[in-house]
């Protein structure tokens, strides 16, 4: 919200409080002053236009004025608009000066007519957005600053936080600032004006409220004999400063007392509200209202609206109907003031698409009282800037009186709760500078009574947050809590950093940690047959993030698209992040999140080199289980919707499948737009880290070993880890470690068959073995592979 | 013989002098010592002569072999030498050539950046605790004061599967959870993760984020404490210099409630184009816990009381880094990710 420097200066004195300070002040109270534009006028001079003629010379329409700028000077200078005609008075900027908008000016020569200084519009002096022509002054003496005419301005653009709508208007923006510099606001919150016209106001027009939830105040002051025409330059000033364009002085008054108290108003004219009666009601189905903004909005059952006997004539809180609204011929009007619930507010205006200055307003929930003194103040300026008579004793309909809320408060609490000392008196003194009653009762507890403007303090931290936030929050010293504990929790390393073994186990392979989006396209899950568990959300932003994914795995496969965009052929990249899996039959609950590592590799063009990549890939996942301290997982032919039905394994850990690890089926690159072969794995990570265990040290072997080689001839089907079992189990005691290194089709082995290469060692924590020892193993290893594999050995 | 052995050997001595490297000198030695050596042969030749000739003869053969055997050390020594003075004489390589690329991964920034704000908190005391990411509505909202029609949900536009089920957007839920679960206090917890808003992406907002929240619930914890809590957090992540102000503000689940800003680290606060000639660059919330919300948990906000905060994980990354758009994070471009 845009808030006048000049404007706060009629509530509180700043005389010597510069613009930056005074947003200082403000921003440390909790008005945050999101930027501050300055627009110095201190340098521009007042001119009196003595003689205009048309430039002779120029093509453009230009014309030349004689300009007295005081001290007898008189300077010539020339302007594209004509409006400046001889006798006005102008803003004058004489060479060398910089006028707000940034442009510099200088002596020129404009078709053989020197041009010494610029007549300003009030769009270059950032007075408004106004470039039509010259800005003609009110008054002024020639020679003299602008100043003395405009003041310099100040635009500070606000952000009020929801509890305060107080603050979205002037005056108590005003209040803050006055408690904050320590100082005495000039303007009573409450306006004595009411009117004194005959008849009674509330005899002139009958208001009904048909829905006291929606409305619990609702006050329309019938002004009549007003004449509807442009509103003094100072109004139009200060609207344009908050960026609000100047329309009728009505209007404008509306819109004047809606910066200044935040209380939304509305000008009806009272000879087109039919039967000048105002119900206010719901709409109704099909109802249609032609707005201000010259739309019309079909309006939804439920809506709040202001009707006249049959139809409605304004959207409640929102915007007006462009029937009823004051023209250039409107004598009588209807004031109204009145206040609408917040949420029903909010739900219309975002229903219509429609956010106002006065819907902004009310959503946050104003008070009823506030109605009661906006009205009072745009008729006290309607009766002195538009004439009319303000009939007295208003139609007043106030269902839901406010109820005053007291506050009991331990005064000592203050300290208790900021950690520093403020003297009672401050406390108190902060209090009543913001508008609060205090009485001290008996016990030393205060009885605090918040002012009717603000409905957010309920609770004794409220008023300890105004006295901390006066006070001033910069003045309590950082302190570190610590106390004697005689309870603690032990430090339990978390997830994320018990992870970090695996994340060195990925670096050291070349892998890059990714953070992918949650969100994607339910369609690509559907599309790769993994929509099954799928989360949809109701509302999302765009249908390329309506669903949470089920595997990590797409996400890393166009990380993979993405770069080879990027010209990066070889990537590898993973994630640890989780996957979200609907319950079984119960989409409507919390899913399951199980928290997964996952790991996509580029793995070339060719069935052998995916075939390498597989294998590499394997022994990075197997390093990473090490490095979390698993117990050794084993790997079985699997099946899942992402991988290639041939090149996929199972991970099992403790009997429990923690995943998968394989090539990416060729269709899931394809669907994905990756050229090439990937291979990938994706594991859950929890049931890992339960099932690891502390390494406890081994006994270094104190006799050698003796290693062998076994070159196991068998049919093509035959798993090598079938045969490592099968070893392991025939060999007894002495085999310490079994492993398979080669795979060899070829030569010396039959079709349909290869040979696997085994390196077998043998040791004894006893005593050094015999080649005889380890020659008997070794028979009956084979004797063994031969049985169950008809396996032959090759020398 | 015996002068013919003498002067084989003062033969045999000037080769192994002359010897240009090591295998002539072993093949001298061979010549004198091998199986069919001059040396060998007269020492075999022993046994066949005359007893009292034997002592003799063996003595003055075994200092002959001394001499040989020491003369062939020298010389292989000396040779060694000269070999080891020769590689490193001759074997200079080029060192600007660069090595093979290591191919070394790297670890997400954003994950550098939790990693340390976990580490300096539980350096203060504080554990992590994790919470679903599909969260209730009573959990998300309700429980923190942000019911329904509240005018505050503005800044917490969510994604819902159904009315009462949606990503959650804020980890305060988690909040909510630790104190369910801990019960009873002193409860000092951080609480790393996920959360979603319906915030269109540009460049400093996306419509998913991580925060880090931290919780204290302890006795008469203070507005002091808040500020040396998060002054301590500050510092250790950017540095001794940095000073922390806080900024009152409003949350409908703390009371008093606060901004927090750190100053600018490109100017120290003196207030630049970075900082948009604040000084101060905002960082998160932060407030004395809302005593309605230590009810909803579970906990007597007679007996005790609290303060949490909040921040992006992104956002203190983007600080710490200079990262200017936070859409890279989430991008995966190796180019980006590299760079940490």
């Amino acid at each position: 919200m845009k808030l006048s420097y000049e404007w706060l200066g009629d509530f509180v004195d700043l005389a010597d409080v510069s613009p930056k300070d005074a947003a200082e002040v403000l921003t440390r109270l909790g008005i945050e002053v999101e930027s501050l534009t300055l627009v110095d006028l201190s340098q521009i001079v007042v001119g009196k236009i003595l003689e205009q003629v048309k430039h002779p010379k120029s093509r453009n329409d230009l014309w030349v004025h004689q300009v007295d700028i005081g001290g007898g000077r008189v300077q010539q200078i020339i302007a594209g608009a004509p409006n400046a005609v001889v006798g006005t008075l102008v803003p004058v900027a004489l060479p060398g000066t910089t006028v707000p908008n940034g442009r510099l000016v200088k002596d020129m020569n404009i078709a053989g007519y020197k041009a010494s200084g610029m007549l300003c519009s009030a769009d270059e002096l950032l007075l408004g957005d106004d470039h039509s022509g010259i800005l003609i002054l009110d008054g002024g003496t020639p020679g003299d600053p602008l100043t003395t005419v405009i003041p310099s301005q100040a635009i500070m653009d606000i952000e009020v936080t929801s509890n305060r709508p107080d603050c979205m208007g002037h005056l108590g923006v005003a209040r803050e600032l006055a408690a904050g510099l320590d100082r005495k606001l000039k303007r009573d919150f409450m306006p004595s004006f009411t009117g004194t016209a005959n008849p009674p106001g509330r005899e002139l027009v009958k208001v009904t409220i048909e829905d006291p939830d929606l409305c619990s105040r609702y006050i329309g002051c019938v002004i009549k004999g007003v004449k509807v025409g442009p509103s003094p330059d100072w109004l139009q000033r200060r609207l344009r400063a908050c960026g609000v364009r100047p329309i009728t002085n009505i209007v404008d008054i509306t819109n004047y007392v809606l910066l200044e108290y935040a209380q939304p108003l509305h000008a009806f004219d009272l000879a087109k509200v039919e039967g000048s009666e105002i119900r206010v009601r719901r709409a109704r189905e099909g109802e249609k209202l032609l707005c201000l903004d010259d739309v019309e909005r079909e309006l939804k059952a439920g809506m709040l609206v202001i009707a006249n006997a049959q139809q409605p004539v304004a959207v409640a809180g929102v915007i007006g109907g462009e029937d009823t609204a004051v023209t250039a011929g409107t004598t009588d009007i209807l004031l109204e003031a009145a206040t609408f619930s917040g949420p029903s507010v909010r739900q219309t205006a975002r229903a219509l698409g429609l956010r106002t200055e006065a819907s902004a307003r009310f959503e946050r929930g104003l008070p009823p009282e506030l109605a009661l003194a906006g009205a009072r103040r745009a008729a006290s300026l309607i009766a002195e800037l538009a004439g009319g008579s303000v009939h007295r004793e208003w139609a007043d309909v106030y269902p839901r009186p406010q109820e005053p809320v007291r506050v009991r408060l331990k005064p000592w609490v203050v300290d208790e709760v900021l950690g520093t000392h403020v003297p009672l008196q401050e406390s108190e003194a902060i209090l009543i500078s913001l508008g609060f009653h205090v009485k001290v009762l008996g016990d030393g507890e205060w009885d605090v009574l918040p002012p009717v403007f603000r409905l957010d303090v309920t609770i004794p931290e409220d008023l300890v947050e105004e006295v901390g936030r006066v006070y001033g929050y910069d003045r309590v010293p950082p302190t570190l809590p610590g106390h004697r504990h005689d309870r603690w929790t032990p430090l339990v390393p978390s997830i994320d950093r018990r992870l970090d073994a695996a994340r060195e186990v990925m670096a050291g392979a070349g892998f890059t940690e990714t953070w992918n989006p949650a969100l994607v396209s339910g369609r690509k899950l559907e599309a790769l047959r993994i929509a099954a568990l799928a989360m949809r959300v109701s509302n999302a932003l765009s249908d390329d993030m309506d669903t949470l994914r089920t595997s990590l795995v797409p996400s890393l496969v166009d990380a993979v698209a993405l770069n080879r965009d990027r010209g990066r052929n070889e990537v590898r990249v993973y994630e640890i992040a989780s996957a979200y899996l609907a319950r079984v039959g119960e989409k409507y609950s919390q899913p399951e999140e199980p928290l997964r590592l996952a790991a996509v590799a580029s793995a070339g063009n060719t069935a052998d080199s995916g075939r390498a990549a597989f294998y590499a890939l394997k022994s990075v996942l197997t390093g990473c289980l090490e490095a979390l301290s698993a117990p050794d997982c084993t790997y079985q032919r699997g099946a899942a919707e992402l991988f290639h039905p041939g090149r996929c394994a199972a991970v099992i850990l403790e009997g429990r499948q923690l995943g998968f690890l394989g090539e990416l089926h060729p269709t899931v690159a394809a669907a994905l737009r990756v050229e090439g072969r990937l291979v990938a794995f994706e594991i859950d990570v929890e049931p890992v880290l339960a099932a690891s265990r502390t390494p406890r040290a081994q006994p270094l072997p104190r006799f050698p070993a003796i290693e062998r080689d076994l070159a196991v001839v068998v049919e093509e089907h035959v798993a090598a880890g079938s045969l490592l079992t099968a070893i392991k189990e025939s060999a007894g005691d002495l085999l310490e470690s079994a492993r398979a290194f080669d795979e060899y089709h070829g030569a010396q082995v039959p079709e349909g068959h290869k040979s696997i290469a085994f390196t077998l060692t043998f040791r004894s924590p006893e005593r050094t073995l015999t080649d005889a020892e380890v020659d008997k193993v070794m028979t009956e290893i084979r004797l063994a592979l031969e049985k169950r594999f008809q396996a032959k050995f090759r020398a | 013989m015996i002068d013919d052995a003498g002067k084989f050997v003062e033969d045999s001595k000037a080769r192994i002098v002359a010897a240009r490297d090591e295998k002539e000198v072993e093949q001298v030695r061979l010549e004198l010592f091998g199986n069919n050596g001059a040396i060998t042969g007269l020492i075999k030749q022993i046994p066949t002569l005359p007893k009292e000739e034997r002592s003799e003869r063996g003595r003055l053969l075994n200092g002959i072999k001394q001499q040989a055997e020491a003369a062939i050390a020298a010389r292989l020594a000396e040779l060694r030498g000269e070999r080891l003075a020769d590689i490193v004489e001759t074997e200079a390589i080029d060192i600007t050539f660069p090595g093979p690329p290591l191919g070394r991964g790297h670890l997400h920034v954003l994950t550098q950046v939790r990693r340390q704000i976990e580490t300096v908190l539980e350096s203060l005391g504080y554990q992590v605790e994790l919470g679903p990411e599909v969260e209730t509505e009573w959990y998300n909202f309700e429980a923190l004061n942000l019911g329904a029609g509240h005018p505050a949900r503005e800044g917490w536009d969510s994604f819902y599967f159904t009315p009462e089920l949606l990503l959650r957007a804020h980890t305060s839920p988690v909040q909510i959870r630790a104190m369910q679960r801990i019960k009873e206090p002193p409860i000092y917890i951080i609480t790393p993760g996920r959360a979603y808003r319906r915030d269109p992406p540009d460049a400093t907002h996306l419509p998913y984020f991580s925060q880090v929240e931290g919780l204290a619930i302890d006795k008469a914890l203070t507005v002091g404490d808040m500020k040396g809590t998060l002054l301590y957090m500050i510092q250790s992540l950017y540095g001794v210099e940095r000073k922390v102000r806080v900024r009152p503000s409003y949350f409908p689940f703390t009371e008093p409630s606060f901004e927090f800003d750190v100053t600018c680290g490109i100017c120290n606060g003196m207030g630049c184009k970075s900082c948009r000639h604040k000084g101060w660059l905002e960082v998160g919330g932060c407030g004395m816990v809302h005593p309605q919300v230590l009810r909803n948990g579970g906990i007597d906000p007679a007996e005790w009381n609290g303060y949490a905060w909040g921040f992006g994980i992104e956002r203190m990354a983007m600080l710490k880094h200079d990262v200017d758009d936070i859409r890279l994070f989430y991008e995966s471009d190796l180019r980006f990710l590299e760079q940490f």
